[in-house]
């Protein structure tokens, strides 16, 4: 039965009448629509949108018209009194500094959220002392760790990873929570309130009051096994999407190429594989910086690819060595576990008997005191085997730090790994492998997966007299430690695929191309060097602001794109291939569009000219699909693969009026309806008195029909 | 229409065709169990039946607008029944009441 239909037929209604008043004025008369002198339009907010799982939803609701509620701008947790029991005009919509919004606010809104329409976070320029919205033990039902393996190191028994996490991002609101800039819109907010809302002495205030109306009314509800199941429901008369599987596309690359077409077990193929994340996420939806927490491990690793380039050239090792870059991992492992699943069965170029060891680039820029840690697993360690493979990797990487100022050390205690890609690829077979990170138990990051983790928690500070594009070339701090963990990755990565020991102390990563990537990765991704690694169509994905690392359903991430441009410039080789041979090369006798992939650049632009040097860059970099295999098997209920889904939504917005007490607004309805019975009273009166009262010439009545 | 017009025995026409749910020669077989074609016999045809001065056609058009109401009735009482279960359950039913919904409201269970 119809439920929704008319809330449909008033939205349409309404954009009919908006659009007739629009075209209205759009025609050269200075019209003030009423609608522009009620409503102010909040331009710079943010939402929470709903995420749905096996099991749960998470995140925000707001009704379908929007929530309404009058401003309360919260001074204190004590003042939390007012919205919640003591304020005479409830629904409130509370405004909160970014000191305030914390998990006890939060959840004492949710328990009374009858009376609150809505929360709006004011973020600040500057970070709190610390904010982590993520769960304290990140991903701790995918990772290897269970009743079955290690039991007692299972859900952070032994080490809390994220100590300050309060779990807010994985909580349910059935009201909408958005977030503000603290700009000039706020300033208006909050002017408005002190106008209207304040009360005075103790008096409640008088109406009318500052209100504001958040729409962000999303379409998916209870969990993604629901959402999907009415995904592909055909019956209705209008099929609508309600949720949508998160995902998008590991980037991976080789020393040695692998013929793309040839898939499963490769006899005699021993490879190294080097991982890292791509993706992070925040409370809000997409603004998430992940500096710490995914920024600093693929730059490092890309910059070891770079610097492993030459030498793996001249003096080839005998394994391969894999770059592997995974997104969505912030959301229980999705890329890779589906590359793990795809190397079980066979849709891989390798699979798990070809892997020799992993070594995975964790969080490495907030090293303090000199000290960088190895994590292994202590579990796959029983086996001698494996940990001879383990203690080969831990010798190859502590040597490699030679002359370079700090020291890589394993942890005191047997303790599980932080959570990290590897422990997908343990969950299938005892893979040898290790895990750097900057953290011996505790993560040193205290913005781990919030819109707080930025280039301010690196320290990435550059002088303030340059232009951008002297910042881009500047070499900081930061990038130069960063530089030193790329050249131990590679030395050891170089090392442990059994390469010439005596080339080692020539690889060194390039504090250039570091810093370029921390500038381009963390403050503005339109840069030159950006633009000269990417493709002439996707130019326009570079913007003047960081990149967004949340990993999506539209499978276009930005992050993505760049990381597979920036490994095929660093790792590939620049050809002649004109544009369209760079589109078809396999008709070139040399060339294979199997073995590599062939990209077409834009090039530097060489100077006393306008025109880019474009050209064809050759490397072995793929993409491949990194969607949870839960939704390739259809098992949306997975308890094994991740089954994130983000909920579709029609229109997201906010805005302030003032709005009337109740009472004014029944009386004016009141009005309205005595004056429309009157109306119809005279009418009838008049009507059935007519021949009195218009009695001029008579006519003969008209035979009735 | 105006029945006023009409000779009493095509009103009893008429009203046998709302009975038996065959106005437009669509269901030739009758008795199409049409809920709102018999309210419409009911309405239409109760002055005839019940107020107007007796004539030869009244008895049987009295039948035909007695059993439309009824029939009516019933139709009412279960769709009520029907219509307050379905609505009440839907969302605890699952499955089973999303199939047989034919639109699903978006954002609520």
């Amino acid at each position: 039965t119809c439920v929704q239909c008319l809330g449909d037929g008033n939205t349409s209604l309404q954009k009919l009448a908006t659009s007739i008043v629009f075209f209205f004025c759009l025609s050269d008369v200075s019209c003030n629509s009423v609608e522009q002198k009620i409503y102010v339009e909040l331009n710079n907010t943010v939402p929470c949108v709903r995420l749905l799982n096996a099991t749960h939803q998470i995140g925000c609701q707001s009704s379908i018209s929007g929530d309404t509620g009058v401003i309360h701008v919260l001074e204190s947790e004590e003042d939390l009194e007012w919205p919640l029991s003591k304020g005479p005009n409830p629904p409130y919509m509370v405004l909160l500094e970014s000191s305030l919004f914390t998990r006890s606010i939060m959840m004492k809104m949710k328990n009374e959220s009858n009376r609150v329409a809505g929360v709006a976070v004011v973020v600040p320029n500057t970070s709190p002392p610390e904010f982590s919205p993520h769960t304290t033990c990140p991903n701790e039902n995918t990772g290897v760790y269970s009743d079955n393996y290690g039991p007692n190191l299972a859900h952070c028994n032994t080490t809390v990873w994220n100590p300050r996490g309060n779990g807010l991002s994985y909580e349910e609101f059935d009201f909408p929570v958005f977030s503000l800039k603290e700009d000039n819109e706020t300033e208006f907010i909050k002017q408005c309130y002190l106008d209207h809302n304040r009360a005075v002495n103790g008096s409640a205030p008088q109406y009318p009051l500052c209100a504001m109306q958040l729409f962000s009314h999303m379409h998916a509800v209870t969990n993604t096994p629901t959402c999907m199941r009415r995904n592909d429901i055909n019956f209705s008369i209008n099929p609508e999407m309600v949720c949508d599987p998160l995902g998008d596309y590991n980037v991976w690359g080789s020393i040695r190429p692998y013929n793309d077409t040839v898939f499963g077990h490769k006899e005699n193929e021993s490879v190294v594989i080097a991982a890292a994340r791509l993706d992070s996420r925040a409370f809000f939806w997409e603004v998430s910086t992940g500096a710490e927490g995914s920024v600093s491990g693929f730059v490092t690793l890309l910059a070891a690819a770079q610097a492993l380039r030459e030498v793996t050239h001249e003096a080839p090792p005998t394994r391969n060595i894999l770059f592997a870059f995974f997104q969505g991992e912030t959301f229980d492992y999705i890329g890779s576990s589906r590359m793990v699943y795809d190397m079980e069965n066979g849709k891989f170029v390798i699979d798990l008997d070809n892997i020799h060891s992993v070594l995975e680039i964790g969080q490495v820029a907030l090293h303090s005191g000199n000290n960088l840690f190895l994590h292994s697993d202590p579990v796959s360690r029983r086996n001698n085997t494996v940990n001879d493979v383990v203690k080969n990797l831990v010798n190859n990487l502590q040597s490699s730090t030679a002359g370079l100022g700090f020291l890589l050390v394993e942890p005191n205690v047997s303790q599980p790994l932080p959570p990290s890609s590897l422990q997908r690829f343990l969950r299938a077979q005892p893979i040898p492998g290790i895990v750097l990170a900057d953290h011996e138990s505790a993560f040193n990051n205290r913005y781990y997966e919030s819109f707080y983790d930025n280039a301010a928690n690196l320290n990435l500070t550059y002088p303030s007299d340059l232009s951008p594009e002297e910042q881009l070339e500047f070499v900081t701090h930061t990038a130069e430690s960063l530089t030193d963990v790329a050249t131990v990755v590679a030395r050891a990565l170089y090392k442990q695929a059994g390469g010439d020991e005596s080339r080692v102390n020539t690889i060194k990563a390039d504090p250039k191309i570091v810093t370029q990537m921390l500038y381009g990765f963390l403050v503005s991704s339109n840069n030159s060097w950006f633009q000269a690694v990417m493709a002439p169509e996707l130019k326009n994905i570079l913007k003047p602001s960081p990149p967004e690392y949340y990993v999506g359903v539209a499978m276009s991430s930005t992050p993505t794109r760049l990381v597979q441009y920036l490994l095929a410039n660093l790792t590939g080789a620049a050809t002649n291939l004109t544009q369209s041979q760079c589109q078809k090369p396999d008709e070139l006798p040399n060339e294979s569009r199997q073995m590599y992939s062939y990209l077409w650049v834009q090039g530097i632009v060489p100077p006393n000219s306008t025109e880019r040097d474009s050209f064809c860059v050759r490397a072995s970099v793929r993409l491949t699909k990194a969607v949870s295999p839960a939704f390739e098997l259809g098992e949306y209920a997975s308890k094994d693969y991740s089954t994130w889904t983000e909920s579709r939504w029609k229109f997201i917005k906010a805005r302030i009026f003032l709005v009337a007490s109740r009472d004014l607004e029944m009386l004016t309805l009141g009005v309205g309806v005595a004056v429309l019975f009157t109306s119809l009273l005279v009418t009838y009166f008049i009507s059935t008195k007519a021949d009195v009262l218009f009695s001029s010439t008579r006519e003969p009545a008209s035979a009735a029909y | 229409m105006n029945l006023e017009r009409l000779p009493n025995e095509e009103k009893l026409t008429l009203c046998r065709k709302y009975y038996f749910g065959n106005v437009y020669n669509v269901c030739v077989w009758g008795f199409a169990f049409l809920p709102f074609l018999w309210l419409v016999n009911v309405v239409w045809f109760f002055k005839e039946a019940f107020v107007k001065p007796t004539y030869t056609e009244q008895l049987q058009i009295k039948t035909y607008v007695k059993c439309s109401g009824l029939g009516f009735l019933l139709w009412v009482a279960v769709l009520t029944t029907w219509i307050t279960i379905f609505q009440h359950f839907r969302a605890e039913w699952g499955e089973v009441g999303d199939y047989l919904s034919f639109t699903i409201p978006l954002g609520i269970p």
